[in-house]
């Protein structure tokens, strides 16, 4: 596993819009708060382009942005301004050579897990899973989800500890990190980017969706082999959660206990990676220590 | 047993196993095992592998299922809730299998769709199902089934309407519920079947052979990675969806080209798609379906037909999953005739 340089004062970070659109406005202070850490910005044309559709420009707009980021060398870091939905479309497009000579940072989540997949399976290159530039706002980049950001990329270790959960299964697990939002490691199945799990310490979130979808989808990553042979589990918010007319009947924290019971590795429950404030930033790729015991649930970078 | 399909198909297979000698479950799905037709007198059992129903909400299947001179045993799911599900896991696999080791029924119709049939179908043993293969029937979640008898078994299977679908009254029944509901009828007692469908200007014309194999759309993609994800190299493939937003159609069409099956299919067949509207009208994800399927295949040659009667719809025909058909797709119409 590569991980790329840290940091230094001075380096530049690109912001770009890989999936969803983004007024510029919303990302205003996420550059502003950057420059302050002491990095130059590059703000993309795709933040706060004048796409009228869903994306924040066209595939080949979006593509060539993206592209352009990763191959220039000044380039140290390229935050994602939000997810949404996209990168699916053009990761198979993307030319990665200059970055596995040069890895830089790859910083996002939600729709921007097909990165962290891709790129853990293709090119053992670690990337940054974390909140993106609208966490920034109403004060957020005060708070120790943002501000976790700022550390991870200046080479700080992580050393995270969170409340335990009645549901969480005790032990201790030191392995390669991986994951990011459900829906998208469940999508990847099957493709080139689809993530390998086996001896990892695999960390899962999601936000909005239907509790039987939930289930189905852990059916498919249990069924496909990911779960049984995890060093550890780690689950994130499930925040924003629908149910159907006819209720589905457990509580998604529950449904998920059961369907993982059988397991035998350290499984902690309400981790604060979400769609939410609550979002540590995660080195995918990176050794992590998952400590779970009854009284405290301990995640330290090695 | 149709004795002519299933030799026919095995000397296919036989000709195919150099190339997949390494692949155990290429070699099987390609011998298309054709369960026995039914014969008056012959029985369905009724069950709910996956949402719940009443024994009330059946009895127009029940009625219409009689007067096609066979018999019908309820499953012991019907009338059972367990929240969303027809019965607890335990109890939905101890029905299902019931009716799988039972050799005096001859066809398994499932009640209703819904969600919960990915969470029994490996307690389920399919081993009488290999010694007396019986037909299996439902659509949209029961997708899990079709999907899994194809790529494990070879078993053909039937993609059709179920319970919830026949209407109260048949007398004021729309001639479109007749034809499809009979359509059920006419796939389970070896009727040669063949479908039409109007022409469609994004359609791409061509003539393809293959087995038929598809369902629905979220539910295929669900199974990608696990041991009845499909397998559709040389097959036509049919899809179908109901409630999912544009992006999530396009994002489970990426799932199927990066996975590979749409590189090799024989033809693609485009079901009934009903599309949730966007939220918020500004964020219009600005490509219809006919884009969102067209660009994922823009290198392949092979027949394309949207607007197939197949889907969460009442044009919805029984299809044989898992047996040879021909596909003909003019700029007069589209014909799906069972070879």
């Amino acid at each position: 596993m590569k991980i790329p340089p840290y940091l230094q004062q001075g380096d530049i970070i690109g912001i770009t819009c890989p999936a969803g659109y983004m007024p510029l406005e919303k990302a205003e202070t996420c550059i502003h708060v950057l420059q302050q850490w002491g990095y130059e910005v590059l703000v993309g044309k795709t933040l706060g382009s004048k796409s009228k559709t869903y994306f924040s420009g066209t595939d080949e707009e979006r593509l060539n942005e993206f592209q352009a980021m990763l191959d220039a060398p000044e380039v140290k870091a390229i935050l994602c301004g939000r997810g949404g939905y996209g990168v699916g479309r053009i990761i198979d497009q993307l030319d990665f050579t200059a970055f596995k000579k040069n890895p830089k940072w790859i910083i996002g989540f939600s729709d921007i897990t097909v990165f962290h997949a891709h790129i853990n399976r293709n090119y053992k290159i670690a990337t940054l899973h974390s909140s993106m530039a609208s966490a920034f706002n109403g004060g957020g980049y005060k708070n120790k989800y943002v501000q976790s950001i700022k550390a991870a990329v200046e080479g700080i270790k992580a050393d995270y500890s969170c409340k335990t959960h009645k549901l969480n299964h005790t032990g201790t697990a030191t392995a390669e990190l991986v994951g990011g939002n459900l829906a998208l490691i469940a999508h990847l199945i099957g493709t080139k980017s689809d993530y390998q799990t086996k001896g990892k310490i695999l960390f899962i979130e999601d936000v909005g969706e239907q509790h039987y979808n939930v289930d189905r989808m852990l059916h498919q990553l249990k069924r496909s082999g990911k779960l049984d042979a995890l060093a550890g589990l780690i689950i994130g918010g499930f925040t924003d959660m629908q149910d159907t007319e006819r209720p589905f009947g457990k509580k998604v924290y529950d449904l998920i206990h059961e369907l993982i019971s059988e397991y035998k590795y350290p499984v902690c429950f309400g981790f604060p990676v979400s769609h939410d404030k609550e979002n540590l930033a995660l080195k995918v790729g990176a050794t992590y220590q998952l400590q779970i015991t009854h009284e405290q649930v301990r995640l330290r970078e090695k | 047993m149709n004795r002519k399909t299933f030799v026919s198909s095995l000397v296919a297979a036989s000709a195919a196993i150099p190339s997949l000698a390494s692949d155990l479950h290429e070699e099987v799905d390609a011998i298309g095992i054709i369960p026995h037709y039914l014969k008056q007198g012959d029985t369905i059992g009724i069950t709910s592998p996956a949402g719940y129903i009443t024994e009330k909400e059946i009895q127009p299947a029940i009625q219409q299922i009689e007067s096609w001179g066979l018999k019908v045993k309820i499953g012991s799911t019907i009338g059972k809730r367990d929240h969303t599900f027809g019965g607890t896991d335990a109890e939905r696999i101890a029905d299902f299998q019931q009716l799988i080791d039972d050799r005096t029924i001859k066809a398994i119709l499932c009640a209703r769709g819904g969600y919960g049939f990915v969470r029994i179908i490996d307690q389920l043993d399919f081993s009488a199902m290999k010694v007396h293969p019986k037909w299996m029937i439902g659509f949209s979640d029961i997708t899990v089934l079709h999907s899994h008898l194809n790529r494990n078994y070879g078993i053909a299977s039937i993609h059709s309407k179920m319970c919830n679908s026949f209407p109260d009254d048949w007398s004021k029944a729309e001639p479109i519920q007749v034809e499809t509901i009979l359509s059920i009828r006419d796939a389970l007692t070896g009727i040669n079947m063949k479908y039409t469908a109007p022409a469609n200007e994004h359609n791409r014309t061509g003539m393809a052979k293959g087995t038929l194999v598809g369902g629905n759309l979220k539910t295929l993609e669900s199974l990608a990675g696990s041991k009845s994800d499909l397998r559709t190299t040389n097959k036509i493939l049919f899809v179908e969806d109901t409630g999912e937003y544009l992006y999530s159609i396009d994002r489970m069409f990426w799932n199927l080209k990066r996975s590979g099956k749409l590189d090799h299919l024989a033809g693609l067949i485009i079901g009934g798609f009903k599309i949730k509207p966007s939220e918020d009208p500004a964020e219009e994800f600005g490509k219809n379906l006919y884009e969102i399927v067209m660009e994922k295949i823009s290198d392949c040659t092979y027949p394309v037909c949207f607007d197939f009667p197949v889907g969460h719809q009442k044009n919805n025909f029984a299809l044989k999953c898992g047996v040879q058909h021909k596909l003909q797709v003019t700029t007069n119409g589209t014909t799906l005739t069972e070879v």
